[in-house]
């Protein structure tokens, strides 16, 4: 079943087209990577479809609701989450705190409820809470939950994103380099939580410049260049693509 | 969800207890008992103006808003003979409905804008409150809003008493405090703080920020309002000189200097303030710059303010304890 599906996408500012008229599609359960040069319009392909910027043109529709030109936290309400390139977290909350914020949509929140301190209201918090240490166990920082956030190294903070992305319970979830500035061991954490998290049901997808990772983890892949696709396709099938090694790799290049 | 410990619960209780029994504390002098309310009133516009900076927005146009719960409920009474007990309530809906309407357009603005739109709005309060003569009486403001009495049979109580008043304000601030410290610290707090800390990371995880900005700042205005209902029928004379953008900027004085992490801050930087403006009134003309000496040394000496002192304090003990 496709689950996200981009039609004739256009995303211009001012005088730049970042995205040019490209068509995707991305199936349930499935890893995909997104790559492409510096200023290939990746980020604004997520962008687009997470509600950040509004859609110049074209549609996108995530499981059969057309979320073009819906808000960002009404897209995250259907289930379509994002994390962002450069390390976002509440930086002043606790780890746990960082995740149980994550976890708003599902904590059945009500002004009410907070006024009245009500017996409901109460379980919801604790559950919440629950659910957030859960999240912590799974991406593998359950024992640093009561740190502050700041206080992370790079790698622990990069999977603090993942963590707080992944309490709103996405159905789909974009990954803008997860892997950026990690070391070799911090990468290969990170490819093993990926498929955990698809293991779960929640489709991936990723933007990465890091060819083991892309290679190695991405079920299909796709390669924009100056806003648009000039390859799809799995991994093997990329990597001979002559378009592909032109422009992204230079034509020399010997990709492994 | 932090819930208060035990300590801190200790700390509100007490201040319970010495609010409760201050009348007699100070012998029912009355000075005194005037200072008690000036500190009660201030506390709670300190207060409320912590509760819009708890999405990340210092609000300037806070006195404004506490003028419009003062005008509506001074002038109901003045003009068409509503008691009090209706004017404090329709003080507050009328200055929550205004800021309902005025946040829409205003809450989209952010950071240096938003501080400078405020003022305009708070400015723009006051300025209509004078211009409008008939009305509100122009600059001469209103007189003679008197509070009201009421009669329980067996006793007759008139809030034109001081200690009376005084138990009447310290009600309405206690709950007001309760309020916010209710919010802030249940789920509805922990979303403010997430777009205080990272309002596009709040977005993206599904918070409506855009409408829980225009909730809040309602609910804190509409506080703000109550608070000035109060005042108005304490002081018995308004003007539009009483809701200037001083009035706001004292407020900001308390909250900085009281703390800006917890719903402590406001509360000990509004009573420490304000007694230590009226210890500087025999100083005459100078009060408003020892005043700002005093600032500056809060701000300088004790970063974080007041109420990191007794985190501070703890520190202190367990080294000298080692």
């Amino acid at each position: 079943m496709k689950q996200l599906e981009i039609k004739n996408l256009t995303m211009a500012f001012g005088g730049i087209t970042a995205i040019d008229g490209i068509d995707m599609a991305v199936e349930e359960g499935e890893i995909r990577g997104l790559i492409g040069p510096n200023g290939a319009g990746k980020t604004t392909f997520f962008n687009a479809c997470s509600g950040r910027y509004p859609v110049t043109s074209g549609d996108i529709t995530f499981r059969g609701h057309q979320i073009s030109g819906l808000k960002p936290h009404e897209i995250a309400r259907l289930g379509l989450v994002r994390t962002f390139q450069h390390v976002t977290l509440f930086k002043s909350f606790s780890v746990v705190k960082n995740v149980m914020a994550g976890n708003y949509l599902h904590a059945q929140h009500s002004y009410f409820g907070s006024l009245l301190r009500t017996r409901k209201t109460r379980r919801a918090e604790a559950d919440s809470e629950q659910r957030a240490r859960e999240i912590l166990d799974f991406v593998g920082l359950g024992d640093i939950a009561d740190k502050t956030a700041s206080s992370l190294p790079h790698g622990h903070q990069k999977a603090l994103g993942i963590a707080i992305a992944l309490a709103a319970e996405p159905q789909l979830l974009l990954l803008d380099e997860p892997c950026a500035g990690m070391n070799n061991d911090e990468s290969r954490q990170m490819i093993n939580l990926v498929r955990r998290i698809r293991d779960t049901g929640v489709s991936v997808m990723l933007i990465e410049h890091d060819m083991k990772v892309v290679m190695g983890l991405c079920d299909k892949i796709t390669v924009l260049n100056f806003g648009n696709i000039i390859a799809e396709g799995t991994p093997a099938e990329v990597r001979e693509h002559p378009e592909v090694r032109e422009a992204y790799l230079g034509s020399q290049a010997n990709v492994t | 969800m932090q819930h208060l410990d035990r300590a801190h619960k200790a700390a509100w209780t007490g201040l319970l207890i010495v609010a409760l029994l201050l009348p007699a504390l100070v012998a029912f002098d009355t000075y005194l008992i005037h200072v008690a309310i000036t500190i009660t009133l201030n506390v709670a516009l300190a207060t409320s103006m912590w509760m819009i900076w708890s999405l990340g927005f210092i609000s300037f146009a806070h006195a404004g808003f506490m003028g419009i719960g003062a005008y509506t409920s001074a002038l109901l009474l003045t003009k068409l003979g509503i008691s009090m007990w209706y004017g404090l309530w329709l003080g507050a809906l009328m200055s929550g409905l205004i800021a309902l309407i005025i946040s829409v357009p205003l809450m989209r603005t952010r950071a240096v804008y938003f501080f400078m739109a405020s003022w305009a709005v708070g400015e723009v309060i006051k300025r209509n409150f004078a211009y409008f003569r008939d009305l509100f009486g122009g600059w001469d403001g209103v007189f003679d809003i008197n509070p009201a009495k009421i009669n329980l049979g067996f006793v007759q109580i008139d809030f034109a008493d001081r200690v009376a008043y005084y138990y009447l304000s310290l009600f309405f601030v206690a709950l007001i405090v309760l309020i916010i410290h209710r919010t802030n610290s249940s789920r509805t707090g922990m979303m403010y703080w997430s777009i205080h800390e990272n309002e596009l990371l709040a977005q993206h995880t599904g918070v409506n920020v855009f409408r829980e900005k225009v909730i809040a700042f309602t609910v804190a205005c509409t506080l703000a309002g109550l608070t000035g209902a109060l005042y108005a029928h304490y002081q018995t004379y308004i003007s539009p000189k009483s809701f200037d953008i001083w009035k706001s900027e004292f407020a900001l004085v308390h909250v900085i200097v009281g703390g800006l992490t917890t719903v402590g801050g406001p509360v000990a930087g509004a009573i420490s303030l304000t007694i230590v403006d009226e210890l500087l009134r025999a100083t005459g003309y100078f009060r408003t710059m020892f005043f700002g000496v005093v600032l500056i040394a809060t701000v300088i000496l004790l970063p974080g303010g007041l109420e990191t002192i007794p985190g501070r304090l703890r520190r202190l003990f367990q080294r000298s304890g080692k």
